[in-house]
């Protein structure tokens, strides 16, 4: 418990520090404006909520990819990777705290689009289902959390982790559904989509923002949850594997 | 039970690539350190000296061989281990560049299970302690060089651990920094701490430690008290001088205790001797004569090992 | 001038070596040519959601030339590179303009802006339906160096501008980019816009060069489409200039107050 707030203060002070954390609290409202004027422009109103989600998934996913996935690469350059693994507190649960308060400064950008389409677009969405909505954005953003621990781990071992990072954002917001959904895509996508626990978060977010009662809540809510659970199980797994190799072959420093 | 126990520890590194090299960097490597000591580990650059200061605070596995502090294997119990030891590597990186350095320190002390309030009261003592209070809300990134080495430090001693690592901690240091800093830890070694401290100054092994290991290419050469290093020192001592005349070095080569006198390009004549007290004979000789162009210095460490290695056996 | 063009030529092949060390060419496919494709695909996406087909290709082609405007913009990172390298005050101290050398050295983001956006055009359009007609469509390749050079003009203006504050860099390089997502009708037609807004987008990089090519598409006279053209080479220069003044300014200010420093 200690780590992860150790590690959640950590965060939070660099955060502070670090302009490049802004990344995904400034593009976020700004991706709201492009898909809500896309869709106003079409006379889609009814597509005002899945424009207005998209944004704030795409902004947890870059979190989780970018930001989250660099980091024990990052302390790694910074000989700051060897301290941590000879203190006594573990490094998972520091990981997790960092973790958790960059997906809780991301949770900001939902508040951010819903004020910029209002401000520019005069878009106002009733909140049907707020439990569940708010439920759901819990659910995703502990997801997006274990993905992003499976992110960290993965990173310190590819050698062009850049490379993949550069590349796993938009894929993944159009195999998971960000913001057209899933049904949308060919037929043969969808089996990979259902394995995406964003797919169910955004198929879930858009359903509790329509009128209609959202159907099959609570096993959808669970899906995202589980597979947020196994790509962390995953996740912690593969850190601890890579953390135990790289104390045998004295790579926790870069030379 | 003795604080550090180190038996026949080797550490291979294998190359990443077909064409590197394989590399040796411990090679059956044993040593004691009991508790209350402040023992030196003294070697050139690649000697291996980070190399055991590392599998000792458990971030890296040796290859084959044990290791123990304060009785708890470094590989099989580092949950033991951690809690008790702490390590200054220094240097320019090992600290959150964008936090201040009471942040730093804060971090650390959650990390080594203080209560935030502890971790802020021992934070302001260690910074007061290492003279950082002034400078502990400046961003790590405006620290000078030996500021940083400072907070390292404090950065280690935030755990309260009773082993301390030093890994050269006073390079990059200016001398009066790094005087006080010897002091302190000669502080530390009374509250009873027991420190292995690693570097590649002789003169600072000389006057901070009680025991001295000297290790060269993974192996251990010799565990010395610090006074022989300190006899050692001084016995082979050299003297450069410009304009001597030629009556004068013939004197000083007829003395017991020179060993060589040679015309040296650059420097003058160097005179070389391996007697203790013979330095002021020839420095004497050379004053008398008018020579005021007069340099001494001290054996560089390669030369100090082959004079120990020459002599095993032979008493200094 | 020869010198000049020489160095030029020097810096270019630099920038190239440079970029041959991140990219090999499978890298460059699996890693960057892939996010384009699902960039792009993403937003045409959006058409297929709408049930437009009409709407699908005018996002598919607004946000394949974005990718030329990106990279464009990816520009604004080598004058940090530079400073960290510590050429930069080199630079400054030889006899050549730095700006030139600058944008000789990073000149290959301009060539893979123009052919990214170009191969993502050529095989997102067959994959969602889209019709190519042959050969009015060769049109759209110088006009899509044009853009390229246009974006990274305004890349390299931005890069002086920022030059002094190395930690933002990140932040202005995304924001920008994203900016000219927004701005420069590559999703919505410019009429969308309020006034001042496609003013602005008029001096913007990407925005005239997107609508000769669609021009292009659309069968418009040719007339139109040089002429579109023309304004988008006349926004490149006019950011060149911009960016010229804007690093000459830089150069004397550093000289100055001593931010031209090695490694800082």
């Amino acid at each position: 418990m200690r780590g992860f707030l150790a590690g959640f203060l950590l965060e939070l002070r660099v955060v502070r520090a670090n302009p490049d954390a802004l990344i995904p609290l400034l593009t976020a409202p700004l991706f709201a404006i492009i898909f809500l004027a896309i869709v106003r422009q079409s006379g889609r109103s009814d597509l005002e909520p899945d424009a207005l989600l998209a944004p704030v998934l795409m902004s947890l996913w870059w979190i989780a990819l970018v930001q989250a996935g660099s980091m024990i690469t990052a302390d790694r350059w910074q000989a700051v990777l060897e301290p941590v693994i000879a203190a006594p507190t573990s490094l998972a649960s520091v990981l997790v705290g960092r973790i958790a308060c960059l997906m809780s400064v991301g949770l900001l950008s939902f508040f951010e689009v819903w004020l910029a389409g209002w401000l520019i677009f005069g878009v106002s969405i009733p909140f049907e289902h707020p439990l569940e909505l708010a439920l759901t954005l819990v659910a995703t953003a502990l997801a997006m959390a274990g993905t992003a621990v499976a992110f960290a781990a993965l990173f310190v071992m590819t050698r062009n982790a850049y490379t993949f990072i550069n590349s796993a954002s938009f894929p993944f917001y159009v195999l998971g559904g960000v913001l057209v959904p899933v049904a949308y895509l060919p037929d043969w996508i969808e089996p990979v989509s259902s394995l995406l626990f964003l797919s169910w978060s955004a198929d879930l977010l858009r359903a509790t923002l329509k009128e209609p009662a959202v159907d099959d809540f609570w096993s959808r809510l669970a899906m995202v949850l589980v597979l947020g659970a196994i790509t962390f199980a995953i996740g912690r797994a593969v850190l601890f594997h890579v953390l135990r190799r790289m104390r045998a072959k004295g790579e926790l420093a870069t030379a | 039970m003795e604080a550090v126990e180190v038996e026949e520890i080797t550490r291979v590194f294998e190359p990443r690539r077909r064409s590197g090299t394989r590399v040796v960097a411990l090679d059956d490597v044993s040593l004691t350190v009991p508790t209350g000591e402040i023992h030196g580990l003294l070697g050139p650059n690649g000697a291996g000296k980070t190399t055991l200061v590392k599998i000792l605070s458990t971030v890296l596995l040796p290859t084959s061989g044990r290791a123990r502090v304060l009785g708890h294997d470094v590989v099989d119990e580092t949950h033991a281990v951690r809690p008790l030891i702490g390590i200054v590597f220094g240097g320019e990186r090992g600290l959150y560049w964008r936090l201040t350095g009471r942040q730093n320190l804060e971090y650390w002390g959650a990390l080594y299970k203080l209560s935030t309030r502890d971790a802020k009261t021992r934070g302001q003592q260690l910074l007061e302690r290492v003279g950082m209070a002034d400078k502990a809300d400046e961003r790590v990134e405006e620290y000078s060089r030996g500021m940083k080495q400072r907070l390292h430090l404090a950065r280690g001693l935030m755990g309260d651990g009773k082993v301390l690592f030093l890994d050269e901690p006073t390079t990059g240091m200016d001398p009066l920094a790094a005087r006080e800093f010897r002091t302190l830890i000669g502080e530390l070694r009374d509250e009873g701490r027991t420190i292995l401290l690693a570097t590649h100054d002789m003169v600072e092994a000389e006057t901070v430690c009680d025991r001295v290991t000297l290790i060269d290419r993974g192996k251990i050469v010799a565990t010395e008290s610090p006074r022989t290093l300190g006899q050692v020192l001084s016995r082979f001592q050299r003297v450069d001088a410009e304009g001597a005349s030629e009556e004068v070095l013939s004197k000083i080569r007829a003395l017991p205790g020179v060993s060589s006198v040679a015309a040296v390009d650059g420097v003058g004549t160097r005179i070389e001797v391996d007697e203790e007290g013979v330095t002021q004979l020839v420095l004497e000789l050379l004053v008398e004569a008018g020579v005021t162009s007069v340099r001494t210095s001290l054996p560089s460490l390669d030369e100090v090992y082959v004079q120990l290695i020459g002599e095993r056996g032979m008493e200094i | 001038m020869a010198a000049t063009l020489n160095v030029m030529r020097h810096a270019f092949h630099a920038g190239l070596a440079d970029y041959r060390a991140i990219f090999t060419w499978r890298s460059w496919l699996a890693g960057w040519y892939v996010r384009v494709l699902f960039q792009v695909g993403f937003f045409a996406l959006i058409g297929e959601r709408l049930g437009d087909d009409d709407k699908t290709y005018y996002l598919l082609v607004g946000n394949s030339m974005l990718i030329a405007g990106q990279l464009g913009v990816f520009s604004l990172n080598m004058t940090t590179a530079e400073r960290w390298a510590g050429t930069l005050p080199l630079l400054v101290a030889s006899p050549s303009s730095p700006v030139l050398v600058f944008s000789a050295r990073g000149a290959y983001l301009a060539v893979d802006g123009a052919l990214s956006a170009l191969a993502a055009l050529f095989v997102a359009g067959p994959i969602f339906g889209m019709d190519l007609p042959w050969p009015r469509v060769l049109a759209v390749i110088p006009v899509t160096l044009v853009i390229a050079a246009a974006s990274y003009a305004f890349g390299t203006f931005l890069a002086g501008v920022v030059f002094r504050f190395r930690s933002v860099n990140s932040l202005v390089v995304v924001t920008t980019y994203v900016a000219l997502m927004a701005a420069c009708g590559v999703n919505v037609p410019l009429s969308y816009y309020p006034e001042p807004v496609e003013l602005l987008s008029r001096v913007l990089p990407l925005t005239n060069g997107l609508l000769a090519i669609r021009d292009a598409f659309a069968g418009a006279p040719a007339a139109e489409i040089v002429g579109n053209t023309a304004l988008e080479a006349a926004v490149a220069l006019g950011w060149m200039i911009a960016a010229l003044l804007s690093f000459n300014r830089l150069a004397s200010r550093g000289r100055r107050d001593g931010s031209l420093d090695y490694g800082a």
